[in-house]
């Protein structure tokens, strides 16, 4: 800028001059000025003698670089104002600080996406804050020591029979047992301006935050809670605590969502598992036991069912033959009534015949000439084919 | 004239540009600013963000602290609980240059690692004295009466709070236990411990398994039991009640109960003989008495025999 200025005089003066002094028609540019210095004041125009064609050359040349040396000039600050343009994006929000400042006052201190201008520095300066994506911090100071190379091969070294404290992380539960935990936390930047510019390290915070919220959850929960029986209470509890301190320390972010990964030491493993299975071993012997009571109680229902039913129809077979036989009695008594002995023997002989219908077989014993009883020996087969001796059978036909 | 003006114009704002350059300075917003006259500290900007003015280089210089919240975190160190234990803690502060006079007489260099050894020092012998005031239980308890780990916290946070803003001007925003632990051969024995519960563990579910299972089977056995018996009683109350009907029926043989009983011996004989039975009869019998032509009425002998 200074240079131009100085061809600017330089030229002034040689327009001025060149009556007074044509065998100087150029000179350095520290004695044009100390000359125009003096002769500023001077009377002007001077009406322009009669030049010669060097010097008007030279005239022309510097008239005509001046007009690129605005033009520049007009470039330059046509450049320097365009550089305060800048985007921001749908992921992000920006302030503006004008000598360190922020521009605006509350929530119109946030700039949305598109297209906006600045100042340029030093005198303003935009800060852009990401605000969209999501956050992670993760957690390992209550997990043990893994290098890279076993992060990424998924494997793990034989575990010491102790816990290095410089190495090892973990966290000692409310019953006194160690307990490895790890958490990821995810959250969103919901105040930017608080985030952004009253912490050095926001999401470092977030972090220590993390890490003292599994020690404070672990610290009021047993083993078996954190390890197995209220792991959801152990994640909501490590969720609360790391809202609350956010909360208290004014981060400025919403959580989203936290995991949080409890495993028993691997130096204890093989006795928790055994426990595991044992608590599986138990709820299979009950599962087992209550399939039982079911069984057995359906089954009891059935009976009962069917012992009432017999009941049932026991007590309508006796009513129904009560009363059928207490109907053919009040039939029968009229004639009994008129002849008992005959009505005695015509329903006796009736009832043999009808019985002897059925009888498969019938053996008949003759009266004996003398009088006296007959002695009739019976042998009783177990085959049902057979139930009376045939010869005896054929000996009594005879008769 | 015209062109002379322009020069005037623009070296004008040169100047000024140049004036403000050595008579202005910004303050930003997450900074804390210290003016020193002749080396000895004047003003201080911590709130008032914005161009503020000063005199050129030598009279007056310019030191700047960041205002932000720093994290610092001490060493996880052993220390001892009032009832004797080994613990193992390491703390976390989010600390601020609150009055930056005094934090740049303290730490003329104005880095957060230059206040850094300081803060230490200030947390270990706060957190060894917290700690030796609480008894393990304090730390880690089933009984939220003994659990103490937010008033622990909050006892160190008091005790540093003070001494850190009066001699060093640093505000200490808040404090946290960042890690506990044990020493490494108490850890091993802890795991003996863990071990030797999981055993009882075992034990323990497996009789509980034990008991659960027999506790349910002979409920089952008792429930079934009772179902059957009360519906036997229940079977027997209406056999009763059949009896009790069949007993007015009764009512009605009463005129000549020796036709009742002959008949009802009738009928069951008739039952008796139903299917597949033997007969021995004496010739006698009638109606086979008309075999040996005799009309006389003789006592009857049946011998039913089922096979």
């Amino acid at each position: 800028m200074s240079d131009h200025d100085h061809q600017h005089h330089d030229h002034d003066h040689a327009h001025g001059h060149d009556h007074k002094n044509r065998a100087h028609p150029s000179g350095t540019g520290e004695i044009d000025l100390s000359r125009k210095k003096a002769e500023a004041p001077a009377p002007e125009p001077i009406p322009a003698p009669v030049e010669d064609a060097g010097s008007q050359a030279l005239s022309e040349a510097l008239r005509s670089s001046f007009v690129i040396v605005k033009i520049v000039m007009v470039i330059l600050v046509i450049v320097f104002f365009a550089s305060g343009v800048f985007t921001v994006s749908s992921q992000e929000k920006a302030i503006i600080l004008r000598f360190g400042k922020p521009v605006g006052t509350g929530p119109e201190q946030l700039l949305g996406p598109g297209l906006h201008w600045s100042f340029p520095y030093p005198i303003d300066e935009v800060v852009r804050i990401p605000i969209g994506e999501i956050q992670t911090v993760t957690s390992t100071t209550g997990w043990y020591a893994t290098t890279p190379e076993e992060e990424a091969t998924n494997s793990e070294a034989e575990p010491g029979p102790s816990l290095n404290p410089a190495a090892d992380g973990y966290t000692l539960t409310a019953d006194g047992n160690i307990i490895h935990v790890r958490a990821t936390l995810r959250y969103r930047i919901s105040q930017p301006l608080d985030y952004l510019l009253n912490f050095v390290n926001a999401s470092n915070v977030v972090q220590n935050a993390l890490d003292n919220a599994l020690f404070w959850a672990s610290s009021r929960t047993t083993v078996d809670q954190a390890l197995t029986l209220d792991k959801v209470g152990f994640q909501e509890k490590v969720i609360a605590r790391v809202r609350d301190l956010v909360d208290r320390q004014n981060l400025g972010i919403v959580i989203e969502q936290a995991e949080v990964r409890t495993i028993p030491p691997r130096q204890v493993k093989n006795a928790f598992e055994q426990a595991f299975a044992a608590d599986i071993e138990r709820r299979k012997a009950r599962d087992d036991a209550r399939a039982y009571a079911n069984r057995i109680l359906s089954t009891a229902q059935g009976e009962a069912t069917g012992i009432v039913n017999a009941g049932q129809t026991a007590r309508t077979r006796l009513v129904q033959a009560i009363a059928a036989e207490a109907k053919y009695y009040q039939d029968q008594l009229p004639h009994y009534r008129n002849n008992k002995e005959l009505f005695a023997q015509r329903l006796r002989t009736e009832f043999l015949s009808r019985i002897l219908t059925n009888v498969e077989d019938k053996i008949l014993i003759p009266e004996r000439r003398d009088g006296k009883s007959r002695e009739v020996r019976l042998q009783l087969s177990r085959e049902p084919q057979n139930p009376v001796d045939p010869n005896q059978q054929a000996a009594q036909q005879q008769k | 004239m015209r062109r002379n003006s322009l020069t005037l114009f623009v070296g004008f704002i040169l100047l000024i540009i140049f004036v403000l350059l050595l008579f202005t300075f910004q303050v930003r917003q997450t900074e804390v600013v210290v003016v020193t006259t002749f080396d000895r500290p004047t003003r201080t900007y911590s709130e008032q963000p914005g161009l503020k003015w000063k005199w050129p280089y030598p009279i007056q210089k310019v030191y700047r602290f960041d205002k932000r919240v720093q994290n610092f975190e001490d060493d996880f160190e052993q220390t001892y609980t009032r009832d004797g234990y080994n613990l193992l803690a390491s703390v976390y502060v989010g600390w601020t240059i609150e009055k930056p006079a005094e934090f740049f007489n303290s730490f003329p260099a104005g880095t957060a690692a230059a206040a850094e050894p300081t803060l230490k020092s200030l947390i270990r012998s706060s957190k060894n004295a917290v700690i030796g005031r609480h008894p393990f239980s304090n730390f880690i308890s089933t009984d939220p009466k003994q659990l103490q780990f937010a008033e622990i916290e909050k006892a160190m946070l008091d005790s540093i709070r003070e001494q850190a803003l009066s001699k060093y001007g640093i505000g200490i925003q808040f404090l946290g236990i960042k890690r506990l632990g044990l020493p490494e051969s108490v850890t091993q024995k802890v795991f003996d411990r863990m071990t030797a519960e999981r055993q009882r563990e075992v034990e323990r579910l497996r009789a509980m398994g034990e008991a659960e299972a027999m506790n349910i089977r002979s409920a089952a056995d008792r429930d079934r039991n009772e179902i059957i018996a009360k519906a036997e009683a229940e079977a027997t109350a209406i056999r009763g009640e059949a009896d009790a009907e069949a007993a007015k029926s009764f009512a009605v043989f009463s005129e000549h109960p020796e036709l009742a009983v002959f008949l009802l011996k009738l009928n069951a004989l008739e039952q008796s003989l139903k299917d597949r039975s033997t007969l021995i009869l004496d010739e006698r019998t009638p109606p086979f008495d008309l075999l040996s032509g005799s009309l006389s009425t003789n006592s009857n002998r049946p011998a039913p025999k089922t096979p």
